[in-house]
């Protein structure tokens, strides 16, 4: 990852040197960390709930009286009453919630927890997202600023900045690098806060303009710029999650000193050298390498193992009667055909012989079959009344009871 | 991946070209797949016929056999006794309320789990010993070809990856029997009702027959065949009633 480390220019303002033209810096590893806009959400919840200042109502409200109940018997409800006389406070409710003048439902307590702890490498990671959502145009042009005519983005100016003494020739940086329409956008959004707010103390907003971010301690830049509305100044060692994504959305325009920068690596580290700032700090790694599915999917390696698509959907077909429908007969058993054709001829066959014995039945006997009827009865008649050594009788040794 | 153009233009994406190669040599691969079964299914059906022409006529055989050995034996003045049934056909004749634990896990076992359901059965002594115990419950006897023939035609389920496929085409049978050589219905057929060497296989394809319930109704549930009822061995009348709810 680390191999192609992308060149970022470095955008040369009016008091530059013609000589040095474009230098350029290494994109630093921080901006090629993962954003995790959950992580950055939870951790900015959190660390915003950190600058709130304790809220609470006087713990004696409401019970600055002497009040006692009746009791029953006395035609009225039970909740304890002023004792005493002579004024319109007496025997009126007090005490309760419900009451006029009484203490409020569970009065709120300064003990309240009011600030969260977040783990270290929790807002590590969060910083570290938001810088490198700072990186992405898109992110940023989201989130709202006015980017149309910033050059580059991240957006490095050379460090003749960070010795700007006036807040106009600060403007006139701003023009230069082309921030200033976000700055502009800021100006015009001063306006009176909808709701109680204006009432207590926090009567105006605007919107939030570019981050400056400088490397240098004691740059005198920070006097320059932070009299203009909507413009943030910070140093590189004390990156803010609260200014780097503010609302806990991703993507502020952040405008960074060459200087600053530079030390970004140095604060941060790489995905494998810890950081020399942050003692043992490394920059966390995504759960994909390669975030773009569409592409994965598409890649040759899948692409080659993947099985065709299967456009038709196939439906089971309907079970039709193979004892009532010949053709599924014949799906099922295609000898069916010929055997029923058999057994169609062999009975058509059977219906004709059967009616030519009738026929022949039916029709009287010619003069010669009735003479040779007869002849054989008479000679049949012959064997009978004659003694022969008829042996061939085995069909009768049943019932003749004589054996051969 | 490539600049996008108007398709057709100087430059395609690669995209576009990847796929269109894909694309046709899946075409290609499935054109071939689907000769080379249409082959095989040409071929088979020449087997089929042929097997299905050898079964017919073994059957013919077997009962001209038959009837030859009965004359043969009346004409002697004996008697011919036939085999003892090798085939069963069982069909749960009580529902499913008020049975007792054991005979209900031998219904479980014999895959009778539905009043009128029915199975064939190879006899061996286990068998005819399971079977007496749920008496009460199932009415048994020896189908005939007929049966078979019907029950499988008509009402024939195979078990196909744990699902009820109806047996439409042979080509069900090849898949689940192919390598015990059963291809087609009437190797089915055959081998249930000469109980062949897969008799285990091929009657374990078969979801059980869900029969409707006897047109002409049932005699007596509660009672034994022999005594006017419906239960236990009927042998030979198991035809008859098969006939009535299949």
């Amino acid at each position: 990852m680390a191999a192609a480390r992308p060149l970022v220019t470095v955008q040369p303002l009016e008091a530059d040197m013609a000589t040095d033209s474009a230098t350029t810096v290494h994109l630093p590893d921080v901006m090629k960390a993962p954003m995790r806009p959950d992580v950055v959400r939870f951790a900015h919840a959190n660390l915003s709930k950190n600058k709130r200042q304790p809220y609470a109502v006087s713990k004696s409200a409401g019970h600055q009286t002497s009040a006692e109940s009746w009791g029953t018997g006395r035609a009225v409800s039970r909740i304890p009453r002023v004792s005493g006389g002579g004024t319109h406070r007496a025997g009126q409710a007090a005490i309760g919630n419900m009451c006029r003048g009484g203490r409020m439902f569970a009065p709120t307590k300064i003990w309240r927890r009011w600030h969260r702890k977040v783990n270290v490498n929790l807002k590590r990671y969060a910083i570290v997202s938001a810088i490198a959502a700072s990186a992405v145009p898109s992110l940023v042009l989201a989130r709202g600023h006015r980017i149309e005519s910033i050059p580059e983005l991240p957006l490095v100016i050379s460090d003749s900045a960070e010795s700007v003494e006036k807040t106009s020739a600060a403007l006139g940086v701003l023009k230069q690098i082309g921030a200033y329409s976000d700055a502009e956008k800021a100006k015009d959004s001063h306006a009176i806060r909808p709701g109680k707010g204006k009432m207590r103390n926090r009567r105006y907003i605007n919107r939030k303009g570019p981050l400056i971010v400088y490397g240098t301690e004691g740059a005198s830049l920070v006097k320059a710029f932070r009299n203009i509305p909507g413009v943030e100044i910070v140093n590189v060692e004390r990156l803010n999650l609260l200014k780097l994504a503010p609302g806990g959305h991703l993507g502020r325009l952040v405008v960074w000193t060459k200087s600053a920068f530079e030390k970004l690596d140095s604060i941060y580290g790489s995905f494998e050298k810890p950081s020399e700032k942050k003692k043992g700090y490394v920059l966390p790694r995504a759960k994909m390498v390669n975030g773009d599915l569409s592409r994965i999917i598409n890649s040759d390696e899948i692409q080659s193992v993947v099985r065709p698509i299967k456009k038709e959907v196939k439906r089971a077909p309907m079970k039709k009667n193979p004892l009532k429908n010949l053709n599924a007969l014949l799906k099922l058993n295609p000898y069916a055909k010929t055997a029923r054709r058999m057994a169609l001829l062999a009975e058509a066959e059977r219906v004709k012989s059967k009616e030519e014995k009738l026929e022949r039945k039916r029709k009287p006997i010619t003069k010669e079959e009735a003479a040779a009827i007869k002849a054989a009865g008479k000679s049949w008649y012959q064997t009978m009344i004659s003694e022969s050594d008829y042996a061939e009788f085995e069909n009768f040794t049943k019932w003749l009871g004589v054996s051969q | 991946m490539g600049v996008e153009e108007a398709k057709g233009g100087p430059v395609v994406p690669e995209s576009v070209l990847k796929k269109q190669k894909r694309n046709e040599e899946w075409a290609l691969a499935k054109k071939q797949d689907l000769e080379a079964a249409k082959k095989k299914r040409v071929e088979n059906g020449k087997l089929i016929y042929k097997r299905a022409k050898l079964y017919a006529k073994e059957y013919d055989e077997k009962q001209m056999e038959l009837i030859r050995l009965k004359r043969e034996a009346k004409l002697k003045g004996g008697f011919y006794v036939d085999p003892e049934a090798k085939l069963l056909f069982i069909i749960r004749i009580r529902g499913i309320n008020a049975m007792d634990p054991k005979s209900r896990k031998i219904l479980q076992l014999l895959r009778l789990r539905q009043i009128f359901n029915g199975v064939f059965l190879k006899v061996n002594k286990a068998t005819v010993n399971m079977l007496h115990r749920v008496e009460p419950y199932v009415t048994y006897g020896y189908p005939n070809l007929k049966s078979v023939r019907e029950l499988i035609y008509k009402r024939g389920y195979g078990k196909l990856n744990k699902q009820r496929i109806a047996l439409t085409d042979n080509s069900i049978i090849e898949q689940a029997l192919g390598k015990h050589g059963i291809i087609c219905m009437e190797d089915l057929i055959h081998e249930i009702l000469t109980v062949g060497p897969h008799f285990k296989e091929a009657n374990n394809f078969l979801w059980p027959f869900k029969l409707k319930a006897p047109l002409g109704g049932m005699k007596k549930k509660r009672n034994h065949y022999v005594e006017g009822g419906d239960a236990g061995n009927r042998e030979v009348y198991i035809n008859e009633l098969i006939r009535r709810m299949n």
